[in-house]
């Protein structure tokens, strides 16, 4: 076969625009060496994210750029089960690691084993979830956006666009974080909020099930969606529809970064993914040599950060090469 | 009950009066077979009945259900659907299955987008390539199925997974991310999308173009059911294999020829997936194989195999979409939205057995 | 062109009129070191019935397997029309005008009598993609064909599924027929059917060795052997037990024979009180 698809591609015809020549062209890829004296330490990522989860790349991409720059070995590792992710950190205490990066979607599984690894003298950061329970389970910090705020965020941002009636659009139905997001909007959004629960994995389904709601309540004047890929798929329902509403959406890919330019997005909220891993690493390196700590031990958080089509501009070079 | 009559096309309506070799006797009582008790008779009359029902249930109980837009999204979503319901209840009938279907759509819109972006090349050659890979996944189905007489539950399931794996792996390896670059600024970029995901205008409404290749592979499946050979032998295949077999039905070559539409039909799709949204989520596709099966399954195909039809795959198709957007329109608390599509689409079941068990009855 | 004339043109009677249609002689079959048939022989000649009875385990169906091209023999010879053979596939066996006609497994019960019918053999109109099945063809040949046998059928569209057993096992010998078999194989075609049902299958297959047909029938039933069957072979525990024509032997003996011979009388003398 893939002799088939090398014959093929030597007898292609080329395209004289976009694709891969055009992304070799204009991208300078961000690397770095190590510039410190510290020896080789070793930190280990243990996250919930399942396969093939574009915020989680954007995230290790981060903690790769730190741990460059840091001199230090990273191994990640993730599995979206909270029994599976704990023996993933059990395997990071037993190769000693100087240090453990780990989220908390799930804290009543993990806390047994976190709490093992502070025991065994690995200082431990948490990131993205967990932000309640981190202090308790004796991590240094937490590093991420609270969910709920976030929520409430967009709820200002629509209220200062006038909106009145919502839609928040899940699409994982279960997910805790996105009920929080969806919980946050109502608290702080004056007007009516309506969740539409979609099933992500089939994009025509999404789209025709937003063109659906729509169509049915010609009032709604905003659509919210909790994840960058299904911004723009609510983008085509909405002109299928025919309808008015605004497409606001969560977390940043470059088609949100260009909706964003063209005005077919009206904002998006961001949580920052690559400085979730970029300062998990970097404080933990600073701990280790310094015995720094940011903010004390206090929660750090990386957004919410509203994004509209003034920061469309300089966004749009950023998510192309994954780091937004 | 009968698993063919005509479609009720002119040439199978009447018998020729010039038709010699038969006594005059038989001739009267063959000619009798009424178009009622003809209709009745088709495995998809229990999914029309129940397909009209639910129409009706919706354009009573949503107001907004009998707009021409609002029709149009609901074709829409049936169409995704029905594209690959076709050729599954065709494998169906031909007593296998495909767990891999779901996943093979997104590897089929994955194959063309990145081969295009990483080639450089004119986005038309990566959908022919997408072809190629996609007849591959197909052929290595049916073909893995022939030689280890191992039930197709198994190996499609082990494909299922394999592809869900590749999907990522490869993606992850070529691109760098999860999800395919977007190759809308490259050349044939439009005439594609012209095929695959256009909208076309009637009038004030606006129909996708997956309503027509829906349709288009409805005909030529009902076509190759019924009118040919090769639909004979599906038939055959998956009612009784041993007995085709010793007639010397081509047994192999059928039910690889099967696997081998399966997967145009995936190739359709995946174009779609990607020239509707010029990048493709590598997770995308996982559990949609159930819901191929389900529609297959409530347009009257026996999950035994040997018995089902094209059309009533369409119109299961039809009745979850319908069941699927219907219940948006009618504002249903949405916590409640998968029990209420459970507990339609087991309605519309029931109601499609309870139908043919009556025209059974009156045969 | 079509499926029927194709058939009938591969079955042009070859040079060895005379030869009887089938011919096997001393052959065996082994699976593994466990022999299933050793030194077989038997002849079947046009218009004539040669009945293979046997026990349970005897052999019988292997010898099926055989003369229909499902498994090849290891030893002796099997000659078709005095050509010696091996067959390779049940669909060379067809193509040599070898039908055979299983138990079970004669047709797709779900599939109307119609299809059943043509099955494997469907005869088209149209070219290219618009090739197609001659529906109207298929459905009158199908009924004046299960006519001419005396199957008088209400509706060729009912799916044969709905036939009884009888009436089943006739349509499957029909087909052989109508599609130019020479030697028919019948593998138990009374075995799960009533008295009058096992009655009118008898009747077809008197009627196909009437219409010039070589046929083999393959049972454990004496009674139904001796009203239709010209000459007679034996199995036991694969091995030949006996072969007698009709003249030689009377029915019962044969009854004796296929009921255990001597091992009855035996197993008599044990039960008595």
């Amino acid at each position: 076969m893939a002799a088939t698809i090398i014959a093929v591609g030597a007898l292609a015809g080329c395209s004289s625009t976009g694709g891969k020549r055009a992304e070799e062209a204009r991208e300078q890829a961000a690397s770095g060496k190590a510039n410190v004296t510290t020896p080789r330490w070793k930190f280990a990522m243990v996250t919930h994210s399942g396969d093939g989860d574009t915020y989680w790349d954007i995230v290790q991409s981060g903690a790769k750029q730190a741990a460059a720059k840091d001199n230090i070995e990273f191994l990640y590792s993730h599995d979206k089960e909270a029994g599976k992710q704990a023996q993933l950190v059990q395997t990071a205490i037993d190769k000693k690691v100087d240090g453990l990066i780990v989220t908390l979607a799930k804290p009543d599984a993990m806390k047994r084993v976190v709490k093992k690894a502070v025991k065994a003298g690995i200082p431990v950061i948490t990131i993205n979830s967990g932000q309640d329970v981190s202090q308790d389970f004796g991590a240094l910090a937490h590093i991420g956006q609270d969910e709920g705020l976030a929520g409430e965020a967009v709820g200002r941002e629509l209220n200062e666009r006038g909106k009145k009636k919502a839609i928040c659009l899940i699409h994982e139905q279960g997910n805790v974080g996105h009920e929080q997001r969806c919980d946050g909007i109502e608290k702080t959004f004056d007007g009516k909020v309506k969740n539409l629960y979609v099933d992500g994995t089939n994009m025509p389904g999404v789209q025709s099930s937003v063109e659906a709601k729509l169509q049915s309540d010609k009032k709604v004047d905003a659509v919210v969606t909790l994840g960058a890929p299904f911004a723009a798929t609510a983008a085509q329902a909405k002109k299928n529809a025919g309808s008015k509403a605004e497409i606001d959406t969560f977390d940043l890919n470059d088609k949100v970064a260009a909706g964003l330019k063209d005005g077919t997005i009206g904002f998006a909220v961001d949580q920052q993914p690559y400085m979730q891993g970029y300062e998990a690493v970097d404080l933990l390196w600073l701990y280790r040599y310094n015995a720094d700590m940011l903010g004390g031990g206090k929660p750090v958080l990386t957004g919410p950060q509203i994004l509209t089509k003034k920061d469309a501009g300089k966004l749009e070079k950023l998510t192309k090469r994954g780091t937004r | 009950m009968t698993v063919t009559t005509q479609p009720g096309g002119p040439d199978g309506s009447t018998e020729p009066a010039n038709s010699s070799p038969r006594p005059p006797t038989s001739d009267e009582r063959l000619v009798h077979r009424s178009l009622p008790v003809r209709l009745l008779r088709r495995p998809e009359l229990g999914a029309v009945v129940g397909a009209v029902a639910l129409f009706i249930f919706f354009a009573l109980v949503a107001d907004s259900f009998l707009r021409p837009s609002s029709l149009s999204t609901v074709l829409y979503f049936s169409s995704t659907l029905g594209i690959m319901a076709v050729p599954v209840a065709l494998l169906m009938i031909g007593g296998e299955f495909d767990l891999s279907t779901g996943v093979m759509v997104t590897s089929s819109a994955l194959a063309s987008s990145m081969f295009s972006y990483q080639m450089t090349a004119n986005t038309w050659v990566g959908v022919g390539v997408s072809l190629l890979v996609t007849l591959a996944i197909g052929f290595f189905n049916g073909f893995m199925l022939t030689r280890t007489k191992l039930p197709s539950f198994i190996i499609t399931l082990g494909t299922f997974l394999m592809l869900t794996g590749l999907n990522l792996g490869l993606t992850k390896l070529i691109s760098g991310t999860v999800t395919t670059k977007s190759i809308s600024d490259m050349e044939g970029f439009d005439s594609a999308k012209a095929v695959f995901a256009s909208t076309l205008t009637i009038g004030s409404v606006n129909l996708q173009i997956t309503i027509v290749w829906w349709l288009a592979l409805v005909a030529v499946a009902t076509w190759i059911l019924l009118r040919t050979n090769v639909g004979n032998w599906i038939f055959a295949v998956g009612g009784g294999v041993e007995a085709a077999r010793a007639v010397g039905v081509p047994v192999a070559r059928t039910k690889i020829g099967l696997y081998l539409g399966v997967a145009f039909a995936a190739w359709v799709s995946g174009q779609h997936l990607l020239f509707n949204y010029d990048t493709v989520q590598s997770g995308e596709g996982v559990g949609n194989e159930l819901i191929y099966i389900a529609a297959a399954v409530i347009g009257g195909c026996l999950l035994t195999g040997g018995y089902g039809s094209a059309v009533g795959a369409a119109v299961g198709a039809l009745i979850f979409g319908m069941a699927n957007k219907g219940i948006i329109y009618a504002q249903w608390d949405p916590d409640w939205f998968k029990f209420f599509l459970g507990a339609m689409l087991l309605l519309a079941t029931l109601l499609n057995a309870w139908i043919r068990k009556r025209a059974e009855a009156t045969r | 062109m079509n499926a029927t004339e194709d058939m009938n043109a591969t079955q042009d009677p070859q040079p060895h009129d005379d030869a009887p249609l089938v011919e096997l002689a001393g052959v065996s079959k082994f699976y593994g070191n466990i022999r299933a048939l050793e030194d077989i022989s038997l002849r079947v000649h046009p218009g004539e019935i040669t009945c293979v009875l046997g026990d349970n385990g005897a052999g019988k169906s292997t010898l099926i397997k055989i003369i229909s091209g499902l498994h090849q023999h290891d030893g002796g010879t099997f000659s078709i029309q005095g050509e010696e053979t091996r067959l390779a596939s049940p669909r060379e066996a067809l193509d040599r005008g070898i039908a055979t006609v299983y138990q079970d497994l004669a047709v797709v019960p779900l599939m109307p009598v119609w299809r059943n019918f043509f099955l494997g053999s469907e005869p088209t109109v149209g070219r290219g993609p618009l090739r197609r099945l001659d529906v109207q063809r298929m459905r009158r040949t199908t009924h004046s064909e299960l006519l001419r046998m005396g199957i008088d059928l209400r509706d060729v569209d009912q799916p044969i599924g709905t036939l009884s057993g009888g009436e089943r096992q006739s349509v499957a010998i029909a087909r052989a027929v109508h599609f130019g078999a020479k030697v028919l194989v019948l593998d138990e075609p009374t075995a799960a059917l009533g008295v009058k049902q096992s009655g009118v299958v008898l009747k077809y297959v008197a009627a196909a060795r009437d219409a010039g047909l070589g046929v083999v029938l393959i049972t454990h039933n004496p009674h139904h052997a001796y009203l239709v069957g010209d000459r007679f072979v034996l199995l036991k525990r694969g091995a030949m037990a006996g072969a007698y024509e009709k003249d030689e032997l009377e029915l019962e003996e044969l009854v004796r024979q296929m009921a255990g011979g001597s091992e009855l009388e035996e197993l008599s003398h044990e039960l008595r009180r």
